[in-house]
């Protein structure tokens, strides 16, 4: 059993840790929503503002995995310590990347001014989509920060409904480029936004599953849909006979 | 081995309760818990070491085999399940040879030959024959705390015993020579069950298969070591493996 002075030290390390999460996930989450600021409104400045907040992200990054090692090397903690430290080392990584998309959708705004002008109904698309993907991201956070495993235990379905919004997105996009409506530079770009929001709702997946281990031990299995579809086909049938 | 509602006093007063486990043959089980909570009382039940302390008793049964050791004599029980304590007791006046013959002498064996085979052997498995295989004759004290303790592990395992237990066997002994025990432990666990009582967790994360945790005089958990180190089930085992007990 670690000592008085020991647990006091790990348990002061925990608390530096939860902090610094806390300020990663709202720098993360902050960069998206500029992210979809500038663009939905093609601002420059609000775009240029996100790659800043990238850099901060990454820094931060660094300092958390740099405070799990630290955790991890002089303490050796075990049970729900050593779940919150993994979990945490393996967040980070899906709030970097949370925060780099941010950057990749600034990125995309700054080559959406200088080419092409953002339609109204895109615009709307872009925000469903950027709603329902920051939603999520805002969910496993906060499943996070209360260490409440109940709120994510069904974030995989609710990833379920951000595909098919991308999906459905995807095809519209592809029918106007092929019928002429829109030009095959912009189309290709709604594409790569299209894409990123999904990609940004997978990460928000990992952190629900991740708190779930963390708060509880358990491993969630990550079952695609389709494959969730054949096995509630399958209990339906065998119900009914 | 099986411990089945296994209850010891000290007098009047109860030590541990009602406890059951299961030792896996050829594995290493480890027992942890605070101070005073019985791990040692436990172990001392399981080759009938306790019941040499005054006043002390036992209750249930401890079967190996199938068959319970409070049926059969002591001394043989002793035997089959040897002892390893915590600090290092070679013998003092016998040389290292003499040390490890011991065992195999009481049990009256005296042809020289048979004696010369097991020390052989014994130090083998205790990965010591390369440190004194010049110096048999020495005494034993001679020794440094960590050779010490591993002789004192060739000693018991020259009576060739089923079951060996160790309590608390590296809390004497400095990381070097604590390594070398924990490897030891792993290559024993190939022709022995081995039940080691420690108070150090992290020796039982990386020795032990399965872990049981106990607190005052009970058992409180038992599961594999990775499950109980990284998700416990008893809100009371992760108190006390994360230092949030009191």
């Amino acid at each position: 059993m670690p000592q008085a002075a020991e647990r006091k030290a790990l348990a002061t390390g925990l608390q530096k840790l939860n902090e610094n999460m806390l300020t990663l996930a709202e720098l993360s989450e902050l960069a998206v929503r500029k992210a979809v600021d500038g663009l939905t409104r093609l601002d420059l400045e609000t775009a240029n503002e996100v790659f800043t907040l990238d850099q901060e992200v990454y820094g931060l990054q660094l300092e958390i995995e740099r405070t799990c090692i630290d955790l991890l090397a002089l303490h050796a903690p075990v049970a729900r310590d050593l779940r919150t430290i993994t979990t945490s080392l393996k967040i980070t990584t899906d709030l970097d990347r949370i925060g780099r998309y941010g950057k990749d959708l600034a990125q995309l705004t700054l080559q959406f001014r200088d080419k092409q002008i953002v339609e109204r109904g895109d615009v709307a698309r872009i925000r469903e989509m950027a709603d329902r993907t920051i939603s999520m991201v805002d969910t496993a956070i906060d499943a996070f920060v209360r260490r409440n495993a109940e709120t994510v235990r069904n974030i995989i379905e609710v990833d379920d409904a951000v595909d098919q919004l991308h999906d459905e997105n995807f095809r519209d996009i592809v029918r106007r480029m092929s019928e002429g409506q829109l030009n095959i530079e912009t189309g290709a770009r709604y594409l790569l936004v299209n894409r990123y929001f999904e990609r940004i709702a997978d990460h928000a997946v990992n952190i629900g599953l991740r708190v779930v281990y963390m708060v509880t031990g358990d491993w969630l299995p990550r079952i695609r849909a389709a494959d969730r579809a054949k096995r509630h086909d399958g209990t339906e049938n065998k119900s009914s006979t | 081995m099986h411990v089945d509602k296994i209850s010891a006093w000290y007098g009047p007063k109860l030590a541990i309760q009602d406890i059951s486990l299961d030792f896996e043959e050829h594995s290493v089980s480890g027992i942890i818990g605070p101070s005073g909570c019985g791990k040692s009382t436990l172990i001392r039940c399981l080759n009938r070491m306790h019941e040499t302390i005054p006043k002390a008793k036992v209750e249930g049964q401890v079967l190996l085999d199938g068959q319970d050791i409070y049926d059969q004599p002591a001394v043989s029980v002793r035997r089959r399940i040897g002892m390893v304590f915590q600090k290092p007791n070679p013998f003092p006046t016998m040389s290292i040879y003499d040390n490890v013959a011991a065992g195999l002498r009481l049990n009256g064996v005296r042809e020289r030959k048979k004696l010369d085979v097991a020390v052989l052997e014994s130090l083998k498995q205790a990965a010591l024959w390369d440190e004194v295989k010049d110096s048999l004759d020495k005494s034993g004290s001679s020794l440094s705390g960590g050779q010490q303790q591993r002789l004192c592990i060739a000693r018991a395992l020259a009576v060739r015993p089923e079951v060996l237990l160790m309590d608390e066997p590296c809390s004497a002994l400095d990381p070097i020579a604590t390594a070398k025990i924990e490897d030891l432990i792993f290559d024993l666990k190939k022709d022995y069950t081995l039940v080691i009582v420690t108070h150090n967790m992290q020796q039982a994360a990386r020795v032990a298969e399965t872990t049981a945790f106990m607190y005052l005089g009970k058992l409180i958990e038992v599961g594999r070591t990775r499950e109980l180190f990284e998700r416990p089930r008893e809100a009371l085992t992760e108190s006390y493996i994360t230092g949030r007990f009191g």
